[in-house]
């Protein structure tokens, strides 16, 4: 068993909160994702883990072991950087063996265990290569291929593909949630690339200024963001959000800006989210992502006045198989990712059609989600 | 009354900040000026006041050597690095962790709290998790001499050993000796296993069959030596020529051959590793792998400062060879 608990772990750095009181339990093989912005406390949660920063306050267990006071090297885990060694005058074989030679493993272990690490990451015919033989996707094999020869309970990896080139990296990311299937092992993986915390985690931990924002499967954030940050965070391009005010019109609820838009929140949205009944009167925020916004002249749907608005077209960005609209409404500023078929042109006043049954709404004080 | 950087400054007709840069070896200043200003500090014997310059920069132009176990050859590399350390403006700490984690973890707080600038890692095989954990952090400023990190990339300086031993069995091999035995220490030890790794090469590149028998895994020590040779002795199969990894396991088997009755290089060529003390008093003047030692505290005081300057080193791993030293103990008996 190697799950991953932490109990009301907090690390502080003087009068600095690093991370603050976070509580998550990573399941045995599971591949979870740490993901937020620069100093939101992802690295330093995986220190933890790893045993490299000390914790402040409450508990990190490995398996069933309460691990704060057990040093890193008995941890079990191994860890993977960007910035990885491969020293030129030893062959894939060394690189990935050396470690082991040095804490004296017999060879017919080291044999084993490098081979069966080479196989599952296909370079098994690279054994006697030098690194500068090496593409730089079988370096990074090789740099991994150190890590799983530990035959560690724990991978934790920081930023791992962020030095690769952008195609390289979208590979590597497909190639290690593959090893993850293969390896079948525990695997905690920091990044502050959202779309990288998308595409491969079981579940993603999104974090910010210390705090554990949300822990959710990928789909699940995506559609069920708990507060603006993490719809926000979560996206490319990120959600559009627009100050509103929740009105109510017979038995219909409106989220109303300022003379720009009237979209009628769904009837059934509203029955299952009740409480917004509250905020009737008050600020909110409307989110929509920009998918969910079309051009109403290509869409295919009823548009209504309660399901679209007016907006100027700023900047039309033709992405192929799609175009981004940049577009303004009195003082809000959105994107619409519309369909190819749109005509829309710069300056253009165009009608938005917004696909109400994925709207989002937000207080606009606490930034939680109501709806 | 020293002289201060605005004398120099004045004698030469610059600005202040040029001298600064010239004698920081800086960019920024023509050449004709950076000759014109050295001489000057040449003349006077300008020493910085390197207080106050640490004040000033916050630096403390101090760099900490931190050695596993102090050995003899540590002690060539950190003469080395002083060398080049104090030419550059550098003084130098010396911390011998003894292989203890606590020692080094103390040391390593020097950087870590910016009483030193910088850190060389000197040997320990491994970089242990104190290490990393140091290099991580923004003050973490290191350099690793004969040490391999698994984990992270950290500017290193290494010895190829592997080549060290190829260097050894193939200057036996050129001399048309056949049957060579390596007499070494465990091969489970690293650096060990990297040696046989290279003498291993070169019996294959020579088409030479690996004969096991010659192949003497021992403790080590001059007692191994002794009893590696009688071991082959009594098997009644002696090799033409041994390859020993170490200089004390070199004392033990020539200490055996010697006993025997027998003649070096008349019955048996040898080549040793590592030029020592040890090694130095056998007789005959025995030839050597030779390690860089020089060179490599040079580049690894050569990185360190370059690292500190916010730069990063044109080669992150640097590989250095061996050499083999020529003494009487391997002259072909065919000569």
């Amino acid at each position: 068993m190697a799950k991953v608990t932490l109990t009301n772990v907090t690390k502080r750095f003087g009068d600095v909160v690093a991370v603050n009181n976070a509580n998550l339990e990573i399941k045995d093989k599971e591949f979870l994702i740490l993901v937020g912005p620069s100093g939101c406390g992802k690295t330093t949660t995986l220190r933890m883990v790893a045993g490299l920063e000390e914790i402040t306050e409450g508990t990190i267990e490995i398996g069933d072991t309460v691990v704060n006071d057990v040093p890193p090297k008995d941890r079990d885990i191994a860890m993977v950087f960007q910035n990885y060694a491969l020293y030129p005058h030893m062959d894939v074989y060394n690189n990935m063996a050396f470690g082991l030679k040095l804490r004296k493993f017999p060879k017919e272990e080291i044999d084993r265990r490098v081979n069966e690490a080479a196989e599952i990451l296909g370079i098994k015919n690279l054994l006697d290569r030098k690194p500068k033989q090496l593409s730089g996707g079988q370096r990074q094999r090789v740099a991994l291929g150190r890590a799983i020869v530990r035959e560690p309970k724990v991978f934790l990896m920081d930023e791992p593909l962020s030095n690769l080139d952008a195609k390289l990296r979208v590979q590597m990311r497909t190639e290690l949630s593959k090893l993850h299937d293969r390896l079948q092992t525990t695997m905690i993986y920091v990044t502050h690339d959202q779309v990288e915390a998308m595409t491969m985690g079981d579940r993603i931990v999104v974090m910010r200024d210390g705090l554990i924002q949300q822990v959710d499967s990928p789909l699940n954030l995506y559609n069920n963001p708990v507060n603006m940050f993490v719809a926000g965070f979560i996206g490319s391009p990120a959600m559009n959000f627009l100050d509103a005010k929740l009105v109510k019109e017979g038995e219909t609820y409106y989220l109303e800006g300022n003379g720009d838009f009237k979209i009628a929140i769904p009837a059934d949205k509203v029955a299952t989210n009740p409480e917004i009944k509250s905020y009737v009167g008050k600020d909110v925020v409307f989110g929509i992502r920009p998918e969910d916004l079309e051009d109403a002249a290509v869409v295919e749907k009823p548009v209504t006045d309660d399901n679209s608005y007016m907006a100027t077209v700023e900047v039309v960005e033709p992405m192929g198989s799609e175009i981004y609209l940049y577009l303004t409404a009195n003082e809000h500023s959105m994107i619409a990712r519309v369909d190819s078929h749109s005509t829309a042109k710069v300056g253009d006043n165009v009608k938005l059609y917004v696909n109400t049954s994925n709207l989002h709404v937000f207080d606009a004080e606490t930034e939680l989600a109501i709806l | 009354m020293p002289l201060t950087l605005k004398d120099i400054a004045r004698m030469a007709g610059v600005a202040e900040s040029t001298v600064s840069r010239a004698i920081n070896n800086k960019p920024g200043v023509g050449e004709e000026t950076r000759k014109k200003i050295m001489e000057i500090v040449r003349q006077y014997n300008y020493q910085p006041n390197q207080l106050a310059r640490g004040l000033a920069i916050k630096e403390t132009r101090m760099l900490a050597l931190i050695v596993a176990d102090l050995s003899p050859a540590d002690y060539q590399i950190i003469k080395s690095i002083e060398a080049y350390a104090n030419e550059q403006g550098y003084n130098c700490l010396i911390c011998n962790t003894d292989n203890n984690l606590q020692k080094e973890e103390a040391y390593l707080q020097l950087l870590s709290s910016r009483r030193v600038d910088g850190a060389v890692i000197i040997g320990g095989d491994l970089a242990n998790i104190n290490i990393i954990n140091t290099a991580l952090n923004k003050n973490g400023l290191m350099v690793l001499v004969n040490c391999l990190a698994e984990e992270l990339l950290i500017p290193t300086v290494l010895v190829d050993n592997a080549q060290g031993g190829y260097l050894a069995a193939s200057h036996l091999l050129q001399q048309g000796l056949k049957k060579i035995a390596i007499v070494m220490g465990s091969s489970k030890e690293f650096l060990e296993s990297e040696k046989l790794a290279g003498y291993l090469q070169a019996l294959a590149e020579y088409g030479l069959e690996v004969e096991e028998r010659y192949i003497l895994e021992t403790d080590g020590s001059r007692e191994g030596g002794y009893e590696g040779f009688i071991r082959l002795l009594e098997q009644g199969d002696l090799p033409e020529a041994f390859f020993v990894t170490r200089d004390i396991l070199a004392v033990g088997l020539i200490d055996a051959i010697k006993m025997g009755g027998y003649l070096i290089p008349e019955d048996f060529s040898i080549v040793g590793y590592g030029e020592s003390i040890i090694s130095s008093v056998i007789n005959p003047p025995l030839t050597v792998v030779a390690e860089p030692l020089e060179e490599l505290g040079r580049y690894a005081a050569k990185y360190i400062i370059e690292v500190i300057n916010g730069r990063n080193p044109e080669e992150m791993i640097k590989v250095l060879e061996p050499v083999l030293k020529i003494g009487e103990s391997s002259v072909s008996r065919t000569e």
